[in-house]
């Protein structure tokens, strides 16, 4: 590196000047933003091993689980520094997302050590948790010898750190005191609007603020917008179904999928007058505006048919919509974003989906894994997924801040920091951690089915899955 | 020899046609989607007037996929070599285990045969992940985990039943006579079987070693449960064309005309002796 260069990269790392300012300094001696930006993680990989032992580990290997996502490969293009940083290691296996988190129960649930640590969902740790599977990751953030002084682990996102921690009690509120933490967030989604502008402006429809808005605009873009369907919404019988638009709506009207009564036990709470009415009015959305085949809808159709104009809006997660709005799709930079509160009150709830890293209880070498998480889910990384590759959403408040991300974002994808904003502070995971988790959303998510296709009445049908969720709550001493 | 009037001859060659185009439509659609971009597929509606483009046979042979987020690399072709070995593999290890055991089933009744031949076959019922959690314990233990070895020697439960019950069938349907015949002549048991009894049932063991291939090909479970992802099969690799940036239709049509093309290429290799081996061990005399 040149000294003029260096200087400025050096100047940046002291905190003088910004990272917008840098990379205009260094744009003005010839450099390219990706160039630039690579200089700068390598001098922020050079200042981290100023104040911490990254060499501890150097030599091991450790071995991880991973899935197939966006996330996977910001990590991989930056790997280097991190062996760089530490002299040791890393081998991993990707899986599809399809067959991943069987590869992960198999994988635990035999007690193989081959792994180290993995991907995982906030939700299925748990299961992991409780059963030993993973680690308590607090042991390790809290021992300042294991643990970098810049890993700074309040820079996350509260809603989202707190969603990761559980203290394995039914019904437990998560991110309590005793609260173990079961994973490290990495990246995460909130459930909110992504809308084709063009086809609710055809509509003449503003874009909507409640749930009664919302019932009206997908109607509205609907009819004005030929073989178009107004909302797409997950319907397939998964509780993935039930945690995107539905829990966030959901929740925002103040409704909870479980009662916690004073002895702990669990109750189903769906059969309440709010429940019912928030269910009449989702169930009649779909009817009328939903895709035609909505009971096999995923993330996969959901996102195609807005990315090929074949609906008007989703309620589902925010990089969905993000990754329908780039290249390949039909729909390519017509998309735009929009926080969303069902109740009107304009403070979004988003229940939140986030792609966490674990230990594996089965390692051989933890603290050498260790390793490989605070960096992957530290700060220098977080800046480097988030500006170099597609790393949205990143869970750490410095990245969120940092303008060359917020201006990246805003060019190309309009609204979608201004929802982010708007929605963080009330973003966290709003089911009740309980071990019956899968099967009782699972549960829900047919019983929903049957509504919309209107095998039973909405209120008889939000009765029998309470009844049914209740008597398999007690069957397992929960209830 | 019944006459046909041209009428008739034009109904039923129409009637053959429709029939033929309702059972290929599938495939056909596949083999077009394979030549369109995901654009193209996905357009409302569906054409089949297109440009075509090689884009997603390029991607998958070069193992470079540009999805709509970014480029990310591909294992098809490993995917595709694994499949082979393990399904060859595995199938050449059964016969060479599955055919003379078959041949002592059939032949010599001896006590507890009949009980051991059901152990077998009762491998076929066991469901896979039962088997597979404690297996990968032990092959851990003993360093089998994550080889090409160890995961032919657990396809011995999908090939292994199936060749030994087939072709146990045709050896029983061949006469004992024939072999007294050739012993009689001062011939050795083991140049009985191997010069009169293989080739006699020839046929059935082809229809069951092409049939025991199919089934290993179309295995998901055992490798995805056993092995590192540099060991899978395409059914678990044609799967990393759904990605959470969305569903890659085009390079999916294209991977499913790769994969099939080595079964299909055998399967019409092997027409003749699967006709005959299938219809010959169907009727018994």
């Amino acid at each position: 590196m040149h000294e003029k260069e260096k200087d400025l990269v050096d100047a940046y790392m002291r905190g003088q000047m910004s990272r917008r300012s840098l990379l205009r300094g260094l744009a003005a001696l010839g450099m390219t933003a990706g160039t630039a930006s690579v200089l700068v993680n390598a001098a922020a990989t050079r200042a981290l091993a100023a104040d911490f032992d990254w060499k501890a580990h150097s030599g091991k290997s450790v071995k991880l689980l991973l899935n197939k996502h966006p996330y996977t490969d910001a990590m991989i293009a930056n790997l280097e520094n991190f062996k760089a940083l530490t002299g040791m290691n890393v081998e991993y296996d990707i899986f599809p997302e399809d067959v991943y988190f069987d590869k992960v129960t198999a994988a635990l649930s035999s007690r193989s050590s081959e792994y180290d640590a993995f991907m995982t969902g906030a939700y299925m740790t748990w299961t992991y948790g409780p059963a030993g599977w993973v680690v308590d990751h607090s042991e390790w953030i809290q021992d300042a010898a294991k643990t970098n002084p810049h890993y700074n682990w309040d820079d996350m996102l509260e809603g989202v750190r707190k969603s990761c921690a559980w203290n394995g009690q039914p019904g437990g509120a998560l991110g309590s005191e005793d609260a173990k933490q079961w994973c490290i967030p990495w990246g995460y989604e909130q459930n909110n609007l992504t809308y084709n502008a063009a086809m609710l402006e055809k509509a003449g429809v503003g874009v909507p603020t409640d749930l009664d808005g919302l019932m009206e605009a997908a109607a509205a873009a609907q009819a004005a917008n030929e073989g178009v369907y107004g909302i797409g919404v997950r319907g397939s019988r998964s509780w993935a179904t039930i945690h995107p638009g539905f829990l966030s709506a959901y929740a925002n009207l103040g409704q909870s999928d479980l009662n916690v009564n004073d002895d702990g036990k669990l109750s189903a709470a769906m059969n309440t007058a709010g429940s019912k009415d928030f269910h009449a009015k989702w169930v009649k959305m779909i009817q009328d505006s939903g895709a035609r085949d909505w009971s096999t809808h995923t993330w996969y159709q959901v996102g195609t048919d807005l990315g090929a104009g074949k609906s008007a809006m989703i309620y589902d997660a925010d990089i969905l919509g993000y990754f329908m709005n780039g290249a390949g799709n039909a729909m390519e930079g017509q998309l735009a974003y929009a926080p969303f509160a069902a109740s009107g009150d304009g403070k979004p709830t988003p229940n939140i989906w986030i792609w966490s890293l674990a230990m594996s209880k089965f390692s051989k070498q933890p603290d050498a894994a260790w390793y490989f998480l605070q960096w992957a889910s530290g700060p220098e990384h977080a800046l480097f997924g988030a500006t170099q590759m597609d790393f949205v959403n990143p869970v750490r408040k410095s990245v969120w801040a940092d303008a060359g991300f917020r201006d990246r974002l805003s060019g190309s994808y309009p609204g979608y920091v201004d929802m982010h904003d708007v929605s963080a502070p009330g973003a966290s995971i709003k089911f009740t951690p309980q071990p019956l988790f899968f099967d009782l959303m699972t549960e829900w998510a047919a019983s929903l089915q049957k509504m919309v296709a209107k095998e039973v009445p909405v209120d008889e049908g939000l009765d029998q899955l309470a009844a049914s969720i209740d008597r398999q709550l007690k069957d397992a001493g929960l209830g | 020899m019944t006459h046909q009037s041209p009428l008739e001859r034009l109904l039923r060659g129409l009637a053959l046609v429709l029939v033929v185009c309702f059972f290929i439509f599938p495939i056909l659609w596949i083999v077009l989607m394979s030549f369109q971009t995901n654009e193209t597929i996905l357009r409302s509606p569906p054409s089949v007037v297109f440009r075509p483009t090689v884009s997603n046979y390029a991607a998958i042979i070069s193992g470079h996929l540009d999805s709509n987020v970014a480029s990310m690399g591909i294992e098809f072709m490993r995917n595709l070599m694994n499949s082979v070995i393990l399904s060859a593999g595995s199938v050449a290890l059964s016969l060479v285990l599955g055919v003379p055991a078959a041949y002592a089933f059939a032949r010599h009744k001896f006590r507890g045969s009949e009980d051991i031949a059901f152990t077998l076959l009762s491998f076929r019922f066991a469901p896979p992940l039962l088997v597979l959690l404690p297996l990968t314990l032990y092959f851990q233990q003993i360093g089998l985990a994550d080889t090409y070895l160890g995961l032919i020697w657990v396809y011995q439960l999908i090939c292994l039943p199936l060749i030994l019950w087939i072709v146990r069938g045709y050896f029983e349907d061949i006469s004992p006579d024939i072999e007294h015949a050739y012993r009689i002549a001062g011939h050795s048991w083991f140049s009985t079987f191997c010069r009169i009894s293989l080739p006699l049932a020839g046929p059935g063991i082809a229809a069951a070693a092409l049939l025991a291939f199919i089934f290993a090909w179309n295995n998901f479970v055992f490798a995805l449960v056993l092995a590192s992802a540099d060991k899978q099969p395409v059914t678990v690799g044609a799967l990393a064309f759904v990605t959470a940036s969305g569903i890659q239709y085009g390079q999916i049509a294209a991977a499913v005309v790769l994969s099939i093309l080595p079964v299909l290429a055998l399967a019409l290799y092997a027409q003749r002796y699967l006709v005959e081996g299938l219809s010959l061990g169907a009727v018994k005399g």
